[in-house]
Order: structure tokens, then C-alpha cells, then sequence
């Protein structure tokens, strides 16, 4: 009765799945596997250059599942984060709660509408699968194993997601939350999935994932199931009034305080009195009202989380194998990636939401310095959480002499990671400017990031795949990764790496990775290159923010 | 103080105003009627330098709202139909947000939000968060924020929609208060008797056309080829005065009752003057001679009939 009677579920199925849209999406999808397939399929006997047989068949195989991990995990927060807090922002939530439907309807009804598009997604890739099969070299029982970790990983993320829905007032917090809870569970289930011994591998997702997963089910089902029986009001209709104090009363782990170092960098505590003459009102409201209108919850969750995962990767990646800093540097772009566009991605699009704009757009302020000050607010708060991170890395230049020695190096990863912040805050900005929702917004800063810092490595390994074919070298092949920080902070010359020295003081070899060649001639290193473009780019972006932000309120006369 | 001339929206095909113009004088209270979606929101953004016209252009206290905006928010407080608060804000710290934002500086605005808050009857609520307070309240915080820069015209969309009686009087007093005051206001509402008591004049707007505008006597005027007078006489003498009455050419109809007559009558006030004249004259013990006012209510009635016919 729960499935086929859901009337939550039926609503938001008839809405999604009949939307021209998700077809689109769908043949996209099946459009770019099938390419890949085509790329890879082995061209014939006289083409040496390619592998042919089974080995063709398990490395299709294994982009084939781990791009579709990545794809679930990536996917399975952004359709089911909003399913709550998008009924609590359209202020229909109360509606919902109070209609006879029980908590357990709902809850089932918001999850299966949220996947079953992902797990439609994920099936119509299946032909393919078994096309790769037709090569060889690959068991019907491995292909199985893999649909039932990938479905397995849908439904868990997409639960932990609706869990994450439930608990905040906004979409732009539930995301953030869900990713971070999402993607360390992913990392965790690729490695143990993707263990090169087979049988570990059957072991592990036969025996270990559906026990595991089914646990979390139960647990975070039964959570949810009360929050929606007995809804509190801090995660209620968004429009009560949070009390902060009374709130911290019963905070677990870290405490925000306001008035003390470092928490007063990103939330300088309420006002007694009037603001100064000169301020920038808009910049005031944001850093000291806004932050912790919805609670402090969600980031305490971000900085919880954050700290927790970085013990031990500082301890492998700093302390153990020093020559590995920039992957940990990696993580704290990472970070940046996740919690830089939910401050920035909801400036404008929450004035629109709950219709403040015309309000603030009939004051003396003008277009520019309110989007300077939103990007100001945003670019705030994320650069500190973000640096908070970067403790542990001055912690290993001050303790460890094989980098303290080179201490430009932390010069250049602290640049790299700020820029890092000014890029993510200014696209959360410009596709605020650019979305109705927030969500959309969101989701949109999230595929722009991830077109300018990840795609790039992506067209990068795939080059190197056949840069002996079209004659590519290492240099050109630096230049397509400038705009991601990944590739900027792996760029930055470390010493090699000696097993068995860990503490190993002065050091003379490096590692120096190809600089960038550019057309002319000119051989500059990624990292400065990127150093120098990022600001240009974040300073186009904003731009752009601010043409939009003039554009959906005067000309295209949509102020609301 | 405000003028609207030839304004022109269309969404699309969708033409949501077409060609409106009025205006409306310094001191004026004039009130915008219309029924839901007749297009008074879309004039009154317009107003505000909110939204960019089809064709057309507007001028408020001298500037053109198109060209020279800047100038048109510092002279208007506007206040939307729909509006929302921000949230983790206290009610000082909001009115103080738009105090900033209006660059008054802190020495004033410490006085200013006194006041503001003293007109509306919010001071108890200083401390209070603005999200939640009632609707009533917020209606009032918004109006208040319209007012601490002091601007001589009020653009209010609907100032009283969604509130209960008692804070719908309130809310009317206040706009007479601040009439006293002097303020050129502009007030919407889709409700006529809430504006009736106090507009010294109206436009009447539907499915985006002005039906009429101008003072409420004006549109009485023209639309009506026939007024009502009534004549209220010291004594029982009414056959006499109804005679006199029906014989003028001017009248068209009489009812007589107690010792008060009744005549409808399509001439103009020199005609008046003629009938009074000639009552006086015939020695009709006339106590007061007065057009009966019309209610706002009829004179709508009255221009949407004209169009439904
Ligand atoms: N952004 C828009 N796009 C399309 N149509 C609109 C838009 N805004 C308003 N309209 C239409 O314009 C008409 C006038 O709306 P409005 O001015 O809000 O009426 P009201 O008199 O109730 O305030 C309505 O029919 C409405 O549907
Ligand atoms: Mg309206």
C-alpha cells in the first residue's frame, strides 16, 4: 500500500519523470557511455596502439562502476536533499504534516521519488554493461555484484540525505550536510569494494555493504520517522525564531562562541547599537543576522565533520609521507568546493525567496555593492572554515624539517587554497544570480566547479591515454588543468619520496611536475598560472553576477 | 507629485497594463482600485523603480522613475504587496538595516527609529525578532520602514490585505495621520470601503485599463449624467419643494418623505445654484441643499457596470 498508493510519491514521480528534462538527461547520459564504449572498443587487429580483448573489457568495466559510484554519490544528495526542506521553503511542509499520510508514507514516498530517477539513470546504462560482457573477460556474477552496490549506495545516500533534509530549514544546508556525510561513506565503499583481491572484494560487498547499509537504514528510518511525528520547531516551517543560546544549551561537540578567536572571524557577534555611518548594511546583515537564522547546527555539523576527517589524513598524508602535503591540501579544496557555494549560492536567490528584494533593491544601495557585500559575507565565512584546515598544515612546516626548509611551498598552497575560496564563493554568486531557487543554484555551482576543477584532470588522464597518438606533451597537457587547484597544488615541486625516511631532514631531490607550455614558448608552472588566473576568473564571475542581478530586476522587470 | 503617462507592461502577449496615465497632486491621498489582477502591482513596481515599462515613462517629485531611479527612492517609501522579513533580525536592527541603507547617519537614526517606532505603536516590540512577530505586525514594521527617511510620497500595495478588522482600522488611522503629515500617498487595495473615508481621490483600474481617476467628486461627475440632491426643509412643506423641483429641467426624477426630497439630477453645480435659487425664491423653508455624497462602493459599481455593458 505504501508504494503503490503513496500519494507523495505519485505527485512527485508524475512531476519529474514526465518532465522533458529528465529524458534529455537520460539520453545524455546513455549518449556519453555509449561513447566511451566506442572509444574503447578495440579498433581492430592491425591497430596495435589499442588493447584488445579482456583487458579492454575490465577497464571499461571499472570506469563504468566507479564513474557510476562517483555518479550516485554525487547525484543521490542533490534529488533527494530538497525533498523536505523543499516543502518547508514552499511553505507546504505544515500542510503535509497535518494530512493523515503517516510519517513512514512520507519518508518512503520522498525517497523513491528521489532515486528512482538515479536508479533509472544507473539501469539504462545496463545495455552497455553487457556489451562489455559480449568482450570477455568478465563474470555475469562480477556485473551483478556491481548493480547491487550501486543500488545499494542510492538508497543509502539518498536516505541519509532525506535524513538531512529533515533536520534543516534550508535545501542550501541539507546538501552541504549530505555531502559531507555521503562522500567520506563513498571514499570508504569504493576502497573496500575496489580492493584488488577478489575475493576480499565478494566479501566485502556480499557480506559487509548490505548488512551495513541495511543498518543504517534502520536507524536513520526510525530518526526520521520521529522527526516527522514530532516536528521541532527549529527545523519547522523556517519562519520561527531561532534562539541561539538556547540552542548552544544543547549542542553537542563544538561550541560556536561568537565573541571569541576564531569563530568571530565569520560570525562577529549581534549588535548592542546602531551600526557606524559607512557601513555596508547589506555585508552587517549578512555576517551578524544571517549566519544563524537557520541555527547553528549546520555548521558545527561542517566543522565537526571537517576536523574529524583531516586527523587522519594530516597523519598520512603530513606526518607519515611529507611529500604527500598536496593531497592533503587537496582535501582542504575539497572542503572549500563543498561549503563554498552554500554561502554564496543562496544570496540572491534567498532575497528572492522570501521576497526581502524589492524591499532592498527601493534603498539607496545599489546592485553593485549589494552583490559585493553578498560576495564579501560568502567569501568570508568560507575562507575561514576553510583555513581552520590549514592548522595541521603549519603544524607539519613547523615540525617536520624536510619542509620547513622550503617555506615558500606553504606560501604558495595557502595562495592556492585562497584563491580556491575566492573562485568557489564568486561561481556560488554568479549562479545564484543566474537561478530562481536556491537549490538550482546550488546544484548549478556545484557543476560549474567541478567543470572547472575536476573536468580538467579528467580530459588530462584521458589524454595522457593517447598523447602518443596526436603528439601531445606533458606541457600542453599541464596547460588544460590551470583552472583546477588540484592540479595547481600537486604542481608545487616536492622532494621525492625515500621509504623508510619519513623524518628524513634536508632534501635535495625533488619531484618537479611538466609546467604549463604555452603557445609561445613560454614555460610557466601550473600553480602560478593558476595563481594568476583565478582572481581574473573570479572577477569575471562576479561580473557576471552583477549584469544578471541588474538584468532579472530591471530589464527583464522581475524584481521578485 | 506623481505622474503616470502612457505606461505599457506586457509579459509576453500578455498585456498586463495598457496605457495608463493619471496623476496625482502634492498633499493627495489617491487610491489605485481594482479587482486581482487588474495590474496595480505591476503599476506600482513600476513606480518604484522596479520594473521597466513596455513604453511609457513616470515622474515622481520631478524625476523620471526610468532615467534618474536613484532620485525616485530617495523622495518614495514603498511598501510590496508580498513581502517577507529577514530572519535572526531584531525590530531595531531591521529598521536600522534600512536606516544604513537610506544613508542616514547615527546620530539621526538613533531619534528616527524612535519615532518610527512610537508612530507605530511598535516600541514594546523593539527587542522582539522580526520573524516572529504576526502578520499585522510585520505590516506595520514595513510601513515603518518606509517612513525612516521621511520620503514625501508612500507607494503602498495593499497595505491592509490579510489583515484582521481591528488592525485594518489601525492601519487606516495611521494613513490618515500620516496625511496629516503631509505626505503624498499612494494606496492599492482591491477592497473599496478601505479606502473610501479617507482618499481625497481615485483611479479605478481593470484587467489593465483606467476605467477613471481624478478626485472622488470628478468621477462622481462623469460618470453619473445624474446626481442626487437632497433638500431637507424646517418644515412639512415637501409637495411645494418636489413640485418646483419636478418642473426644472434639470431633474428628472423626485421622491419626497417626511421633511426631506430627494431629486435626481444630471445638470452641472450652476444648475444647482439655479434650483436653490428658485426654491429660496418661491419661499420653500430650505434647512440645507447638498448633492448626496456617493458612496466609493457605488461609484464602482457604477464604472464596472459601464464597461459590463
Ligand atoms: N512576471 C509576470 N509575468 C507574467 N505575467 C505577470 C507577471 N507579473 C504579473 N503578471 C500578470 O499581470 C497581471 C497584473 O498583475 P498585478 O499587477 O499583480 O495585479 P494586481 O492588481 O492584483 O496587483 C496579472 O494578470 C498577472 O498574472
Ligand atoms: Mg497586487
Amino acid at each position: 500500500m505504501w508504494m503503490r498508493e503513496n500519494p507523495v510519491l505519485n505527485r512527485e514521480l508524475l512531476t519529474t519523470l514526465r518532465s522533458p528534462r529528465s529524458f534529455v538527461l537520460q539520453f545524455v547520459y546513455v549518449a556519453a557511455l555509449g561513447a566511451l564504449v566506442y572509444f574503447y572498443w578495440p579498433a581492430g587487429v592491425d591497430d596495435g596502439s589499442r588493447m584488445v580483448g579482456p583487458g579492454v573489457a575490465k577497464r571499461l568495466y571499472d570506469i563504468f562502476f566507479l564513474g557510476q559510484f562517483c555518479l550516485v554519490a554525487l547525484l543521490a544528495p542533490t534529488f533527494a536533499a530538497g525533498s523536505i526542506t523543499g516543502e518547508k521553503e514552499r511553505k507546504t511542509y505544515e500542510m503535509l504534516l497535518v494530512s493523515p499520510l503517516r510519517p513512514h508514507t512520507i519518508l518512503i514516498g520522498k525517497l523513491l521519488s528521489s532515486l528512482s530517477y538515479l536508479v533509472i539513470l544507473i539501469l539504462s546504462s545496463l545495455p552497455l554493461m553487457i556489451l562489455c560482457y559480449l568482450l570477455g573477460g568478465l563474470l555475469l556474477s562480477e556485473i551483478a555484484r556491481s548493480y547491487i552496490v550501486l543500488v545499494l549506495a542510492a538508497g543509502t545516500f539518498g536516505l541519509l540525505s532525506v535524513a538531512c533534509s529533515s533536520g534543516f530549514g534550508r535545501t542550501s544546508s541539507a546538501l552541504v550536510v549530505s555531502y559531507l556525510v555521503v562522500l567520506p561513506l563513498a571514499a570508504i565503499c569504493v576502497a573496500l569494494t575496489r580492493a584488488d583481491d577478489p575475493s576480499t572484494r565478494d566479501f566485502a560487498s556480499v557480506a559487509i555493504l548490505p548488512p551495513v547499509c541495511l543498518m543504517i537504514w534502520t536507524v536513520v528510518g526510525i530518526v526520521v520517522n520521529n522527526r516527522l511525528l514530532r516536528p521541532s520547531d527549529v527545523g519547522g516551517q523556517g519562519g520561527g525564531v531561532v534562539d541561539e543560546e538556547e540552542e548552544m544549551k544543547y549542542a553537542i561537540g563544538v561550541v560556536i562562541d561568537r565573541d571569541a578567536f576564531p569563530d568571530r572571524l565569520f560570525a562577529p557577534a549581534k549588535r548592542n547599537d546602531l551600526m557606524p555611518d559607512g557601513t555596508n548594511p547589506v555585508l552587517d546583515k549578512e555576517l551578524r543576522s544571517e549566519i544563524f537564522s537557520q541555527g547553528t547546527l549546520m555548521l558545527r555539523v561542517v566543522i565537526q565533520v571537517s576536523m574529524l576527517l583531516s586527523i587522519p589524513l594530516m597523519a598520512g598524508l603530513l606526518f607519515l609521507r611529507s611529500d604527500l602535503a598536496a593531497y592533503y591540501v587537496a582535501y582542504v579544496l575539497t572542503f572549500n568546493l563543498l561549503v563554498g557555494p552554500v554561502f554564496s549560492a543562496g544570496s540572491i536567490t534567498q532575497e528572492r525567496e522570501r521576497q526581502t528584494l524589492a524591499l532592498l533593491l527601493t534603498t539607496l544601495l545599489t546592485p553593485g555593492r549589494i552583490v559585493l557585500a553578498k560576495l564579501t559575507a560568502a567569501m568570508r565565512v568560507s575562507t575561514v572554515l576553510t583555513f581552520l584546515l590549514t592548522e595541521q598544515i603549519l603544524l607539519a612546516y613547523i615540525m617536520l624539517p624536510e619542509l620547513r626548509g622550503r617555506p615558500w611551498t606553504l606560501i604558495v598552497f595557502l595562495l592556492i587554497i585562497a584563491a580556491t575560496c575566492l573562485t568557489t564563493s564568486s561561481v556560488g554568486l554568479m549562479c545564484s544570480a543566474l537561478s530562481r531557487r536556491t537549490s538550482t543554484a546550488m546544484v548549478l555551482s556545484y557543476l560549474t566547479l567541478l567543470i572547472l576543477f575536476v573536468l580538467p584532470l579528467g580530459v588530462r588522464w584521458y589524454l595522457q591515454g593517447v598523447s602518443e597518438e596526436y603528439d601531445l606533451s606533458p606541457g600542453r597537457l599541464a596547460l588544460i588543468t590551470v583552472t583546477s587547484p588540484y592540479a595547481a597544488a600537486t604542481s608545487v615541486p616536492m622532494h621525492a619520496y625515500r621509504p623508510g625516511d619519513a623524518w628524513g631532514g634536508d632534501r635535495t631531490d625533488f619531484v618537479t611536475p611538466p609546467p604549463a607550455a604555452f603557445p609561445g614558448g613560454w614555460s610557466v608552472p601550473v600553480w602560478l598560472v593558476f595563481l594568476v588566473a583565478c582572481p581574473v576568473l573570479a572577477a569575471a564571475f562576479t561580473g557576471v553576477a552583477w549584469i544578471a542581478f541588474l538584468w532579472r530586476w530591471w530589464k527583464a522587470g522581475d524584481g521578485a | 507629485m506623481i505622474e503616470v503617462i502612457n505606461f505599457t507592461k506586457r509579459y509576453g502577449e500578455f498585456t498586463a497594463v495598457d496605457d495608463l496615465s493619471f496623476s496625482i497632486g502634492e498633499g493627495e491621498i489617491f487610491g489605485f482600485i481594482g479587482p486581482n489582477g487588474a495590474g496595480k502591482s505591476t503599476t506600482i513596481r513600476f513606480l518604484a523603480t522596479l520594473l521597466r515599462p513596455t513604453s511609457g515613462e513616470g515622474r515622481i517629485a520631478g524625476h523620471s522613475v526610468t532615467e534618474d531611479p536613484m532620485a525616485v527612492r530617495r523622495v518614495i517609501g514603498f511598501m510590496p504587496d508580498d513581502f517577507g522579513v529577514y530572519d535572526g533580525m531584531k525590530v531595531w536592527e531591521f529598521l536600522d538595516f534600512f536606516a544604513v541603507a537610506y544613508e542616514i547617519p547615527k546620530a539621526m537614526r538613533r531619534r528616527i527609529i524612535g519615532e518610527v517606532l512610537e508612530l507605530l505603536d511598535l516600541t514594546h516590540k523593539r527587542d522582539d525578532y522580526v520573524n516572529g512577530l504576526s502578520k499585522g505586525m510585520k505590516q506595520r514594521l514595513c510601513l515603518a520602514k518606509t517612513l525612516v527617511h521621511d520620503p514625501p510620497v508612500l507607494i503602498l500595495d495593499e497595505p491592509a490585505s490579510g489583515l484582521d478588522p481591528r488592525a485594518r482600522l489601525e492601519m487606516k488611522a495611521l494613513l490618515n495621520e500620516l496625511r496629516r503629515m503631509g505626505k503624498t500617498i499612494l494606496v492599492s487595495s482591491h477592497i473599496l470601503s478601505e479606502l473610501a473615508d479617507f482618499c481625497t481621490s481615485i483611479g479605478v483600474i481593470e484587467r489593465g485599463r483606467l476605467l477613471a481617476a481624478g478626485s472622488i467628486r470628478d468621477i462622481q461627475r462623469k460618470i453619473r449624467a445624474h446626481r442626487v440632491l437632497k433638500v431637507e426643509l424646517t418644515s412639512g412643506e415637501t409637495d411645494r419643494a418636489a413640485t418646483i423641483l419636478r418642473d426644472d429641467p434639470a431633474i428628472d426624477s423626485v421622491e419626497a418623505y417626511g421633511r426631506s426630497v430627494t431629486a435626481e439630477f444630471h445638470g452641472d453645480d450652476e444648475d444647482m445654484g439655479r434650483l436653490l435659487g428658485r426654491l429660496m425664491a418661491a419661499g420653500v423653508p430650505v434647512q440645507s441643499f447638498a448633492e448626496e455624497p456617493l458612496s466609493l462602493e457605488e461609484v464602482f459599481m457604477m464604472i464596472t457596470k459601464g464597461i459590463v455593458n
